[in-house]
Formats: structure tokens, C-alpha cells, sequence
């Protein structure tokens, strides 16, 4: 500990004593020293004779049992030395080689999960970033122009921190996995340029528009050619992320491969795999959600550390827009999850299984864990916000009801089906299943709390953008705008109830099935009349009435009846499930949207009580917004594991297996530590990219005078 | 009226922590045995008594902080001075009672006592692989095949499961009593509706020997049928327990 401080005491060598300390301390947790300098680890040796039935003409067979292998994961001992590995390699392809001792896997998961986290705010922040953009361009407010500038200077810092980790995973992957890495190329070769060209695009659109923000301004023609790069932008980030979701997906459930040679016999059915779309989708939403929350968490750390009046109220105000789009996003990122793990079934039921009630069911309440906590901080976020807006008191008495109503769904929603008990208990119990798991612990009650969790947390933003609003003008005196919004809204809602209700007549079920299919039929029709009646009641000065019941019969239908009927069609036909969740789905997203138009339309010319003030916001908020950022980070760090793992000992399931030492399910507490750290590297990581990024701050302020006061009028 | 209400929010939601604990603790088990008509009460499960309570002292705290006023009134029950008699008296309560019961709390955890230790059971244990591509031969065959598969299957199930599953497949046959852990009931819609058949048929030829130490194997009573049954004859159980239970089991879906 002394030389330690004497050799950081030393100015002049100060940075050659930490570099050398930290190679050091490096070198001194490997495990196996002596195998620094092997290029190839045992696990060369440990080639497990294929699955039967499946027959891998690409891969050498007849290596060594997997029996020789240990079970701890750990490098088969003194089985492999540098001389024996390099006398392998010479005798036939490399399958795995291990990475200076270390677990091959683990430095595979760790690149690859802070890859996609930053690639997740690389991708998802431009979505949003130019719909600011678009927004402050429309209404003439510069405002938010300057947030659309902020968010994109925080992407250019990330996106080359996003690009080295991609080169650093490519190379960790045909490195450490060379026989596998030669099957996807074998598959996916012509995607693997056309990936390499649309990053080209991606970062010429990136880098343009970021940095000619100043250079097209003023004229609309040259703002629209901006906003322009700002969409190129997101095609091509969106592309990117097609492409490589095909490859993820394809290991989880292949297509267009022989399963028995993994001979490609259809490139197009490789990439447009049963998972890719529901993946696509998935990840799209999310990656909105990610970038919001990680927004908002940027904006906290921002707001606590203002020194003015005006930054506070800035930095007020985007933490507010992160918490919305975050918020916005998670509404349907469930849907889309269920969706997902639906296919998951459809493709496997096996997997499906181990997804829900097998090895992976603890990682899911886990998740639920922590997808209950962004719905309680993104609510308790809204609510404190209600705090700077004058005229909210007015709503506050709703907060009870809403706290007892997300805080019993959010019980339901983490109660698993099997509990941990005791031996005591499970003898006082006396059978295999409490009630509350019984009944709690099933799809059908998770699926019922979801949605009130969601309509729930619509219902607390409703109230929010209300706060401030006093008295409405009657509807009949809004004009044809707010006439052509409703009608627009009862339309749409129509169309997607009414169309799905139409096309369940034409499903393909036995007719035993069937029967099962007649209910959701009639609730989607009831809740196209309950739409109808609540325009209806919003055309006669009485759209508050409107949607109420709105919301009464949503809550109804979605949540009562189906929390029932899930159970019904569990255990009589289990192929109608899928049919249920699409019909709830779509009975919730209805109530959303004609709610949201109604409140928009009804209170459009509203008097204003009083304004927002922008900054007045308790520090315990700030804090709601960082937690909010590390949950997010977490569930994505734990998504990642489910959905990697989930092909169990399998590179490609049921066509290439995994046969290296590697190839077990972590335990949970192993799992717990990888993510841990992940996440603990991530946050270190975008904290000092950001930091990097507000570097030339100080220098460009005296230039952002001419933004004009920023702290004055502000509205949500 | 509302005024004095606020004055009083952190003794409102303590009551409200206690109405919980008290309702999961006592009240529940009772309500449970009544529904469900057994003869003993259903006491809850720690591990969920724990996580309720968890999120009934947080659903309170949040609340308390949901503004500036709310979180003052908060903590200003515990400042000394002003207020009603019956104030000064709950909070000389609050200033002892709390300590005592976090007292209580500690002395029972950390006295020495026998208890088993909590599993974190694991419900659906991976399918091995080579039950995997297994498929019914009797599930895609003809009507008539289907009917007979399943009258065999019946009869099959009430010679060898029935005394543990019960004649109507519910876990209650004339052995069941016997065990620490009932035998599931297979008309629950989360048991054998939420697996495929050939889950069930790896379930039936290993039992409970066969399963990974995850699943807690100790815990089970289910006997390995391999070294009795046939294939085909386990595939007609497995049709005649469907049946008999009155559910589906999982079915493969058509990709959209």
C-alpha cells in the first residue's frame, strides 16, 4: 500500500505507475497465467459427438468426449498447452479457442451486451431526436430545436463507442468461436457486406447531421433537407438492426437451412425467420424506451448539478421529455414482449417452456421486478411534475387510487406460479400450488395487471396534461378540427377493432376450438360500440362522461373478463390464447387511443389556470429519473441473457450444437454477477462518453446566448 | 377536517402497513380455507409475505413524497409540539413500539431454530433432447383411433395413476393423503395444459428420480414407469389423463 502511494505521489511517472498497476492487477486475476500466451484452450480438445439425429458435415466429428470437459466451466486442466493446441490447430479446423484463459462465453456476453446497449441508444435516440426536431421546426419554438441539437451531440459521442464495441465483438466472435462463425458467414455472408455498406450510410447520415445543425438552418428548404438526414438517419439505423437481428434470431429459430446438413437452401427464409419480425419490433420499441430513460438520467445528473435558474428549468424540461418518451414507449413494449414470447412458443415448445416455467422463470420475475419498478418511477415521476403545474391540486386525490391499483397489479404481476417455500410450509399448504400462486401466477392474471398497470399509467398522464387546464370550450364550438380528430379517431379504433373481429370468423380451428373464439368476437364488437358512444357523447358537451366509460368498459373487458376467461381458454384451448391476448391488446390500444384524441380535442382551446414552472421540481425526482435509467439498463442487461440463453447448449438450435466447456446455464447468481457488471461497465462508460461530449461546452455557451432566454414559457 | 387528516398521514399509513400484515397474516389463510373448502387454514407463504409487505411499506412511502406538503406532513408527526392529546400520545406509541417491534423482528430471526430451507423450485425442468422430437402417435391419428387410444388410456390411468391423481385426475385419489406433497392436479389449468405431450411422457417414464436436482427430486413421489410400460401404453395414458381431466395439453401452433 505504501509503494502504491509512492508511486502515485511521483507526478512525473504517475501515468506509467497506473498503467503498470493496472496491468498488473490485471495479470494477476487471471486464473491460469501459464495459458496467457495460449492461442488455442483445452476446449479444442472437447468436441462432443453431435445430438442424435443431427448430422453436421461442417463441423469435424469425432473429437474428444465431452465427458473430458468439466462441468464447473472451468479449462480442462493441464489437458492443453500451448505446443498441443498449436499441434491441433494443425491437424484439423479450430471449433473454440479460449480467450487468455478466460472464458471464451463470458467475454463474448459482456461485448455483445454493451455493444447493444449503446447501440440501443445509438438507434433509438434519432427516432426521437428529429420528431423534436420536426416539433420545434412546426411550431416555430427554438426550444426544442436546442434539445433535438443536445440529444443528437450525445448520440455522436456514443456512436463511435457503439462502432468499436461492434469490432471488438466481431473479432472476439471469429476468434474465440471460429467453427460456428463459419456457419453464420456460410448463411448470412451477402448480409454481412450490405451490413458493412449501410454503416457507411448510417455514420455519413449520423456525422451530417449532426454536425450541419447550424449550417442548415434558417431557410425551411434547407431545415427540411436536415430534417431529411435526421430520417435517412433512422432508415439506416433501423436497417442495421433488421440485418442483425436476423442473424440473432436465426440461431434461436432457424429457417432456410437443412436441419439435418445446415446446408442453406433459402437466404430469405434464414433472415425472415419465425422470430426476426417480433424481434425487430421488440427492439425498435425498446430501444426507444432506452433511449429516453438514459436521456432522462442525463438530464438529471444535469439538473442536480445546475447552477442557474434557467439550466434547472432546461434541464427540468428534458428530463421531462426523456420520462415521456420513455414512459410512451414502454405503454406497448409488453405487447410487443408478448407477442414475442408467443412465437418463442409457436417455434418451440420447448423453449417455450423453459422460457416460462423452466430454467428461465426466475429471471422473469426478476423482470417483473423490475418492469413493475419503471412503471412506479415513471408514475411517481408524473406525479411530483404535477407539483410545478398550479391547478393540479385539483387531481391529487386521485393519487391513492392509482398508487392501491398499480401497487396490487404490480403484487399479481411478481407472484410466480411456484413458490419457494419451505418444507413446513409446503406441508401446512398441503398441495402443490397456494392460492395466490394459483391464481396469480398464470399468464392469464399477468396479462389482466398489465394492461391496468398501463391504463393505469395513462390514466396518471392524463391527468397530468390537465393540471393546468381550467375551463373547456364546448365541444360544438371547436370547429371542424376537433369534428375531423374525433371522427379520425373513431375511425382508426374502428377499423383495427373491427377488421380483427371480422378476420377471427375465418381463423382455422376445429370447431371444438372455435367456440372459444365467439367470445373475443363480441368483445371487440362491444368495445366498436362503446368507442362509437363515447364520439357520440364527446359531439354533446360530454366527452368527460365519454371517457369514463370508456375506460370502465375497457377495464371490464380487458381486465376482469379476460383475467377469467384466460383461465377458461388455458385449459381447454390453449391455441386460442394467442387469439385473447391480440383481442385484449386491442381493446386496450383502442381505449388509449380514443381517450388521448378525446382529451386532446376537448381541452384544445381550455383556459390555463396556470403555467408550468419549469425547474420547480423536488430532488427526489431527479433521483426517479436515475433509478428509472439504471432499471432500464438492467432489464436490458437481463433480456439479453434470457433471450441469448434460451437456446440452452446450442449455437443454432436443433441445427449446430454448442459443444464447448461453456456450454451450461449459468446459475442465477452467476448470471446476477455477469449482469451486475455489465451494467455497472455500461453506466461508467456513457457517463465518461457524456462527460467527453460536454467537453467543448463551456467554449460554445457565450455562442448560445443567441437561443434567446431559454427559462421563460415553457409548456408541456 | 382535511387539514388534521394530513397532520396524522404517517399514522395512517402505518395503520395501513399493519391492516395489510394483519389481512395476509390471519385473515387470508381463514378466507382461502372457506373458498376452497379445506379443512385447515392456507397460511401464506413467507417468501410472498415478505415481498407484499415490501411493497405495502413502499406503496406507503410513496405516497407520503408524491409532493412537498405531503412529505412534511410526513415527517412532521414525529416533531415535538402542538397538536391534539391523542397526537402526543401515538407518538410516545410510534417512539417506543417501533423500536420494540424492529427488536421483535431481529430476536426472531436471529434465534436458532430447525427449519428446512427454502427452494426456489423450478416447475417445468428442461425437456432432456431426446423427448424433444418425440411425438403422440395416437394425437394426430384418426377419430377412431384417437377413441379407442383414449378408452385404453383410461382404463391404463385408473390401474396405474389413480391411486395418487385420483379417479377424476384432481390429486385426490386414495393415496394422496400419504404425501407431504400432494400429487398435482392435473384439472388446474397450470399443470399439464401448460406442457406438451411428450413432456408428460418424459415426466411418466423418469418420475421423480429423473428429474435434475433444480426441480427438487427428493420432493417427489412419482415413481419411474420405464421398467413397467410400454411406450405406446405411457402415449395412452397420456390421452385417457387428458380426457380424463377434462384439458388440452399444449399444442404446437402454425407460424403466422
Amino acid at each position: 500500500m505504501n509503494n502504491l502511494k509512492i508511486l502515485l505521489n511521483l507526478p512525473k511517472r504517475s501515468i506509467y505507475s497506473v498503467v503498470l498497476l493496472f496491468f498488473l492487477s490485471i495479470v494477476s486475476f487471471l486464473p491460469l497465467s501459464q495459458n496467457i500466451f495460449a492461442a488455442d484452450a483445452p476446449a479444442e480438445a472437447a468436441k462432443e459427438a453431435a445430438a442424435p439425429g443431427v448430422e453436421l458435415p461442417q463441423f469435424e466429428a469425432g473429437q474428444a468426449p465431452a465427458s473430458s470437459q468439466s462441468p464447473e466451466g472451468q479449462p480442462a486442466g493441464e489437458a492443453g498447452t500451448a505446443t498441443a493446441a498449436v499441434e491441433e490447430e494443425e491437424a484439423g479446423p479450430v471449433q473454440y479457442r479460449a480467450f487468455f484463459g478466460i472464458d471464451s462465453r463470458v467475454i463474448v456476453w459482456i461485448v455483445s451486451e454493451l455493444h447493444l446497449m449503446f447501440a440501443a441508444f445509438v438507434l433509438g435516440v434519432p427516432i426521437f431526436a428529429v420528431i423534436v426536431e420536426i416539433v420545434g421546426f412546426k411550431g416555430g419554438d427554438i426550444k426544442y430545436d436546442k434539445m433535438a441539437k443536445e440529444f443528437t451531440k450525445l448520440l455522436s459521442a456514443a456512436f463511435a463507442t457503439t462502432a468499436s464495441l461492434g469490432g471488438l465483438l466481431g473479432f472476439c466472435l471469429y476468434g474465440l468461436y471460429p467453427e460456428f462463425m463459419g456457419h453464420m458467414t456460410n448463411v448470412f455472408a451477402p448480409t454481412m457486406y450490405i451490413y458493412a455498406l449501410m454503416f457507411f450510410g448510417e455514420a455519413f447520415t449520423l456525422y451530417g447531421y449532426y454536425y450541419s445543425w447550424e449550417i442548415l438552418k434558417g431557410a425551411a428548404f434547407k431545415k427540411w433537407f436536415h430534417i431529411m438526414l435526421g430520417v435517412m438517419l433512422n432508415l439506416f439505423g433501423t436497417g442495421l438492426m433488421f440485418i442483425t437481428n436476423s442473424w440473432a434470431t436465426y440461431m434461436m429459430s432457424p429457417a432456410g437451412v437443412a436441419p439435418l446438413t445446415g446446408k442453406l437452401l433459402s437466404l430469405s427464409h434464414a433472415i425472415y425467420n419465425p422470430l426476426w419480425m417480433p424481434v425487430n419490433i421488440h427492439r425498435l420499441i425498446a430501444n426507444v424506451c432506452f433511449g429516453g430513460f438514459v436521456v432522462g438520467a442525463y438530464a438529471a445528473v444535469k439538473f442536480l448539478g445546475s447552477k442557474s435558474e434557467e439550466e434547472r428549468a432546461h434541464y427540468d424540461w428534458m428530463g421531462y421529455v426523456g420520462n415521456f418518451i420513455g414512459v410512451g414507449a414502454l405503454i406497448p413494449l409488453p405487447f410487443a414482449g408478448y407477442w414475442l414470447g408467443r412465437e418463442i412458443y409457436s417455434s418451440s415448445p420447448v423453449m417455450g417452456n423453459i422460457m416460462m416455467g423452466g430454467a428461465f422463470s426466475w429471471t422473469f420475475i426478476i423482470q417483473a421486478i423490475l418492469i413493475g419498478m419503471l412503471f412506479i418511477g415513471a408514475n411517481y415521476y408524473l406525479w411530483l411534475g404535477m407539483g410545478r403545474i398550479k391547478g393540479s391540486e385539483r387531481y391529487t386525490k386521485f393519487f391513492k387510487y392509482l398508487i392501491f391499483v398499480i401497487f396490487m397489479c404490480f403484487a399479481v404481476w411478481l407472484t410466480p406460479h411456484n413458490l419457494p417455500l419451505s418444507g413446513e410450509e409446503r406441508a401446512m399448504i398441503g398441495e402443490q400450488y397456494h392460492p395466490f400462486s394459483k391464481y396469480f401466477g398464470v399468464m392469464a392474471a399477468k396479462n389482466a395487471v398489465v394492461n391496468l398497470i398501463i391504463l393505469a399509467t395513462f390514466f396518471s398522464f392524463l391527468i397530468y396534461r390537465r393540471s393546468n387546464k381550467g375551463e373547456m370550450m364546448p365541444f360544438s364550438e371547436q370547429g371542424k378540427v376537433g369534428k375531423v380528430g374525433i371522427f379520425s379517431g373513431v375511425i382508426f379504433c374502428l377499423l383495427m377493432l373491427v377488421s380483427y373481429a371480422i378476420s377471427l370468423n375465418f381463423v382455422e380451428l376445429e370447431a371444438n376450438m372455435k367456440v372459444f373464439v365467439k367470445p373475443l368476437i363480441r368483445a371487440l364488437y362491444i368495445q366498436s360500440f362503446v368507442i362509437c358512444l363515447a364520439a357520440y357523447l364527446t359531439f354533446r358537451n360530454k366527452g368527460k362522461l365519454g371517457q369514463a366509460i370508456l375506460f370502465a368498459v375497457t377495464a371490464c373487458i380487458a381486465v376482469l373478463y379476460f383475467w377469467y376467461y384466460g383461465f377458461e381458454v388455458m385449459q381447454k384451448a390453449n391455441l386460442v390464447l394467442r387469439y385473447l391476448s391480440v383481442t385484449q391488446v386491442s381493446i386496450v390500444m383502442s381505449c388509449l387511443i380514443m381517450n388521448a384524441v378525446i382529451d386532446i380535442f376537448m381541452f384544445r382551446k381550455a383556459k390555463l389556470v396556470g403555467g408550468i414552472e419549469w425547474g420547480k421540481m423536488p430532488v427526489r425526482s431527479q433521483y426517479a429519473l436515475l433509478l428509472l435509467c439504471v432499471v432500464i439498463v438492467i432489464l436490458m442487461g437481463l433480456m439479453g441473457f434470457i433471450r441469448s440463453g434460451l437456446r440452452m447448449d446450442w449455437h443454432v438450435y436443433g441445427i449446430m450444437q454448442d459443444t464447448s466447456q461453456w456450454a451450461y446455464t449459468p446459475s442465477l447468481a452467476y448470471m446476477g454477477r455477469i449482469v451486475g457488471l455489465i451494467v455497472a461497465l455500461f453506466l461508467g462508460l456513457v457517463a465518461f462518453v457524456f462527460w467527453l461530449a460536454g467537453l467543448g461546452d463551456k467554449k460554445e455557451k457565450a455562442k448560445e446566448h443567441e437561443y434567446g432566454e431559454v427559462s421563460a414559457g415553457y409548456e408541456d | 377536517m382535511a387539514k388534521k387528516r394530513s397532520k396524522f398521514l404517517m399514522i395512517w399509513v402505518i395503520t395501513a402497513v399493519v391492516c395489510l400484515f394483519l389481512f395476509l397474516k390471519y385473515a387470508s389463510p381463514k378466507i382461502f380455507q372457506v373458498l376452497m373448502a379445506k379443512d385447515h387454514p392456507m397460511p401464506t407463504p413467507s417468501t410472498l409475505m415478505m415481498w407484499y409487505m415490501i411493497m405495502g411499506i413502499l406503496a406507503g412511502l410513496v405516497y407520503a413524497t408524491t409532493s412537498n406538503q405531503k412529505f412534511a406532513d410526513f415527517l412532521g408527526f414525529l416533531l415535538p409540539g402542538g397538536g391534539p392529546t391523542i397526537k402526543i400520545l401515538l407518538q410516545k406509541v410510534l417512539f417506543v413500539g417501533f423500536p420494540v417491534i424492529v427488536g421483535w423482528f431481529v430476536y426472531s430471526w436471529a434465534i436458532p431454530g430447525a427449519a428446512s430451507p427454502v427452494e426456489l423450485r423450478i416447475q417445468h425442468p428442461t425437456l432432456p433432447q431426446e423427448f424433444e422430437k418425440l411425438e403422440n402417435p395416437f394425437r394426430g391419428a384418426d377419430a377412431e383411433t384417437q377413441r379407442k387410444s383414449i378408452e385404453e388410456g383410461k382404463i391404463l390411468f385408473q390401474t396405474y395413476c389413480r391411486p395418487c391423481h385420483g379417479s377424476k385426475a384432481d390429486g385426490n385419489g386414495p393415496f394422496s393423503n400419504s404425501f407431504r406433497l400432494r400429487p398435482i392436479n392435473f384439472q388446474d389449468p397450470g399443470t399439464i395444459a401448460t406442457v406438451v405431450d411428450n413432456y408428460v411422457f418424459w415426466r411418466i417414464k423418469e418420475g421423480g428420480p429423473g428429474l435434475p436436482s433444480e426441480s427438487t427430486p427428493w420432493d417427489s413421489a412419482m415413481p419411474s414407469w420405464k421398467d413397467d410400460l410400454k411406450d405406446d401404453e405411457i402415449w395412452k395414458i397420456i390421452m385417457g389423463e387428458y380426457d380424463t381431466a377434462g384439458v388440452m395439453p399444449r399444442q404446437t401452433e402454425k407460424l403466422e
